[in-house]
């Protein structure tokens, strides 16, 4: 262990693998969001920083319309409200001698900081009116004093929960059924056919009642609206608004468990396979060996693709046809290294003082092929890493987890209709693996330098 | 034992390999839970309506011993297999899912096959050329900062992702600069007419490019390591001293007396890597849509096209044991002490 942290290549190596196990095991700390469900920001988002390093040329963040207020209008009292941050409850009474109705402006309002104009806008509420009805509301976005963008106006005849007359009732600026009442359809930004300026904007629902004596009570929930910005967090988000950093967190996780397991079980079969061959040799020893070197011929990705997609792609098939294919290099090394020990004086003496086959391979074969077993350990994993990668990219991954190699086939899929590259899309996972590769590799390097003791002449 | 003997073991070994490759084409394909299903369901396809192709399959593929009132009495397993052993050696795959011909058919008619041999080849050969020219240049000025710049270059573009690396590469040449198309294989206006031929060259080979690109930084770094690896060891030798000392120009000491004493290992990686870059084809193919056979494979995958997936497989695999073959004949001639093995 000590030698491990005194080699700098080796210290490389392990701090990188430190880090990458710390981020797969403490995922749920790093970030609280799900990989695969939340939307967090606009669609393909660039990270936040950006702005840092290309200047102001129109960016936006999250933000929100707030501060929900009311005014009446007309004769209408409110005899009694209950505002909340997102919802309000009004009574209102009228005389009977009003000949003209009256009216309730609630609003809510933003005052955009922002150069650019945000991805999209996504928006809800709920009227519920009882007591007189019909009442009349007219929802709309307005920049102050310059436009309103009506969303929807219709009359309230019975009192139920009213809710927009778009697809789930709410307001998506990107949602075909709710686009086309703005007629803002067309661009995959169309928010900023609204929002485009820095200025005043106010979200506002216009309940009007009718002349006449009546009372009223109207009740408004999820009175609100978010505008998604089009820069995100440190990784910035993927074509559906998820946090890139997120999938990244929870993709280490899938890596690392595939890279391992799929390794112990390839190392396992390989030693299992070399050690019967070379410690029983002849006719056991050239059948196994005839097979191993047969599969060994058979092209590997090829196998592995074909395998997994008759099988089924869940992570455990993965894991296991992964391991099962990659024992066959290890295998060799081990029966050679058993054919060079069985000769050996020690071996002899034990086979002399009256031990058996399986005790000379558990006790005397086996500790001298740990170390073999460790470097082998090491340098197998990136194989693996990378093989399920490719897998995940050519959609053969297991799709109810996230993963590096998914992220990039989603980031292909979503990029060949995409103007400007998606950098910060493609290269976190890419690297990722490269780097978890490499960590790997680094240590099993510097492991064989360790126990190899030619190796160890040579520095 | 002479080389004719050689020769004979090696041969032999090879048609072991076929048919060891061909048993386990009919384990994945015919015994997996599903696939059957998937076959005995396009036989009995209703979109298949034509008899006489319903009447052809089920000879081929002999999963029914015989009909009797429309209900399938499965052949013995033994018959099956000496069935599929006869197709495979005969090239018989079966109709392809997705078009219902011959799946050798599709693969040669589509032009898939020049295609793929188009990009393997011109990247293998970049690759070999690159990888040993620049493996002997460095063994040369071991130790420089040419030396240790090369073999951190080729370890990283060894050890990145062949599917990144050509996904980095389409970001960086074909959206940013806009110098290369970012996939296909010519362009989709060629279908109403074609340029004239120096025409097509030229732009044939900007598609061609970025593929290839991607599949000579997969493939040269590991050439360039061995090739470094073994001329170190046989700049070693004594006869290189002795060519030294003859006065012999640099250039052949290096290229005649060490290169050639270095290039039987590099002849044995070549056949053995070719499976490796098969598989990378099949992901460059992807990442670039180059419509070839490893594209093709992609798409049988999501077609579930397994008379496709297999004769791709097989396929594949044969090639794999040529390569081995060819590179075990080639050894076989250039070094004398096989003779004497």
């Amino acid at each position: 262990m000590v030698t491990l942290l005194s080699n700098k290549m080796s210290f490389t190596g392990l701090v990188f693998l430190t880090v990458f196990v710390f981020v797969a095991v403490a995922a749920p700390l790093l970030t609280p969001y799900d990989p695969q469900g939340t939307v967090v920001s606009g669609r393909l988002a660039t990270p936040s920083w950006t702005v840092f390093v290309t200047g102001d040329v129109g960016y936006s963040q999250n933000t929100a319309f707030a501060d929900l207020g009311y005014v009446t209008e007309g004769a209408g009292i409110v005899t009694s409200s209950n505002i909340g941050t997102d919802s309000a409850e009004f009574v209102v009474t009228q005389e009977a001698s009003q000949s003209t109705g009256s009216k309730i402006v609630v609003a809510k309002t933003l005052s955009y900081p922002f150069k650019g104009s945000p991805n999209k806008f996504v928006g809800s509420v709920i009227v519920t009116p009882s007591g007189t009805l019909p009442v009349s509301v007219d929802l709309y976005m307005e920049r102050v004093g310059v436009e309103k963008w009506h969303m929807w106006t219709q009359s309230l005849t019975v009192s139920r929960d009213w809710t927009p007359p778009t697809p789930g009732g709410k307001l998506d600026s990107l949602n075909p059924g709710f686009c086309e009442i703005l007629d803002i359809c067309g661009s995959i930004y169309n928010a900023a056919e609204v929002i485009f300026v820095r200025g005043e904007y106010r979200y506002v629902l216009e309940i009007a009642l009718p002349p006449g004596a009546l009372t009223t009570t109207i009740k408004v929930q999820e009175f609100s609206m978010y505008l998604l910005g089009n820069t995100w967090g440190l990784l910035g988000t993927d074509n559906v608004g998820r946090d890139i950093f997120t999938q990244l967190v929870y993709g280490a996780r899938v890596s690392l468990i595939v890279g391992l397991l799929a390794t112990f079980i390839g190392v396992g079969v390989g030693l299992l396979v070399g050690l019967i061959a070379g410690y029983l040799g002849k006719t056991v020893d050239e059948v196994l060996m005839r097979f191993t070197d047969m599969m060994l011929v058979v092209p590997g990705l090829p196998l592995l693709i074909v395998l997994v997609a008759v099988l089924g792609s869940s992570l455990f098939n993965i894991i296991a046809v992964l391991g099962f294919l990659g024992w066959m290099g290890f295998a060799r090394v081990v029966r050679s290294q058993v054919l060079s020990l069985r000769e050996r004086p020690f071996i002899e003496a034990a086979k002399a003082s009256g031990a058996g086959t399986g005790y000379i391979t558990m006790r005397h074969i086996l500790p001298n092929i740990v170390s073999l077993t460790y470097v082998n350990l090491a340098l197998s994993v990136p194989g693996a890493i990378v093989s399920e990668a490719a897998l995940s990219f050519l959609g053969l991954g297991d799709q109810t987890v996230v993963t590096w190699g998914q992220m990039l086939q989603n980031m292909r899929t979503a990029g060949t209709s995409a103007t400007n590259p998606l950098w910060w899309w493609a290269i976190p996972p890419g690297a990722s693996i490269a780097l978890l590769s490499l960590s790997f590799i680094l240590l099993g390097y510097a492991l064989d330098e360790m126990f190899n003791p030619r190796l160890r002449k040579r520095r | 034992m002479g080389l004719r003997g050689y020769l004979f073991k090696r041969t032999i070994n090879t048609v072991i390999l076929i048919f060891f490759v061909i048993t386990l084409n009919f384990i994945i394909f015919q015994l997996m839970p599903g696939v059957q299903g998937a076959i005995a369901n396009l036989i009995s396809n209703p979109r298949r309506t034509d008899s006489a192709q319903v009447e052809r399959l089920m000879q081929l593929y002999g999963i029914c011993e015989r009909i009797v009132n429309g209900d399938c009495i499965p052949a013995p397993l033994w018959t099956r297999f000496s069935k599929y052993m006869t197709n495979m050696l005969t090239l018989q795959f079966g109709d392809s899912f997705q078009t219902g011909k011959p799946v050798l058919h599709d693969m040669i008619e589509s032009g898939r096959l020049v295609n793929t041999l188009t990009l393997l080849g011109i990247a293998t050969a970049i690759s070999l050329i690159i990888g040993t020219l620049l493996g002997v240049l460095v063994a040369a000025r071991r130790g420089s900062f040419f030396d240790s710049g090369w073999v951190i270059t080729s370890l990283i573009t060894f050890s990145l992702p062949t599917f990144w690396m050509g996904l980095m590469l389409i970001m960086v040449f074909a959206q940013q600069l806009n110098w290369f198309p970012s996939g296909g294989i010519t362009p989709s206006r060629w279908i109403l007419g074609t340029p004239p031929l120096l025409d097509q060259i030229l732009i044939r080979a900007r598609y061609l490019f970025l593929p290839a690109l991607t599949l000579t930084l997969f493939f040269y770094g590991g050439n360039l390591l061995l090739t470094r690896a073994t001329m170190l060891e046989s700049l070693s030798e004594d006869y290189i001293i002795t060519a030294r000392a003859k006065g012999l120009p640099e250039r052949t000491v290096l290229f005649k007396h060490a290169l050639k004493n270095a290039s039987l290992p590099l002849v044995t990686n070549a056949a053995l890597s070719f499976g490796g870059l098969l598989g990378g084809a099949i992901i460059t193919e992807t990442v670039f849509n180059w419509d070839g056979l490893g594209l093709w494979i992609w798409n049988a995958i999501g077609w579930k096209d397994f008379p496709v997936m297999q004769a791709m497989f097989y396929i594949i695999a044969l090639c794999v044991i040529a390569a081995n073959f060819v590179s075990d004949i080639v050894y076989g001639v250039l070094d004398p002490r096989i003779k004497y093995e």
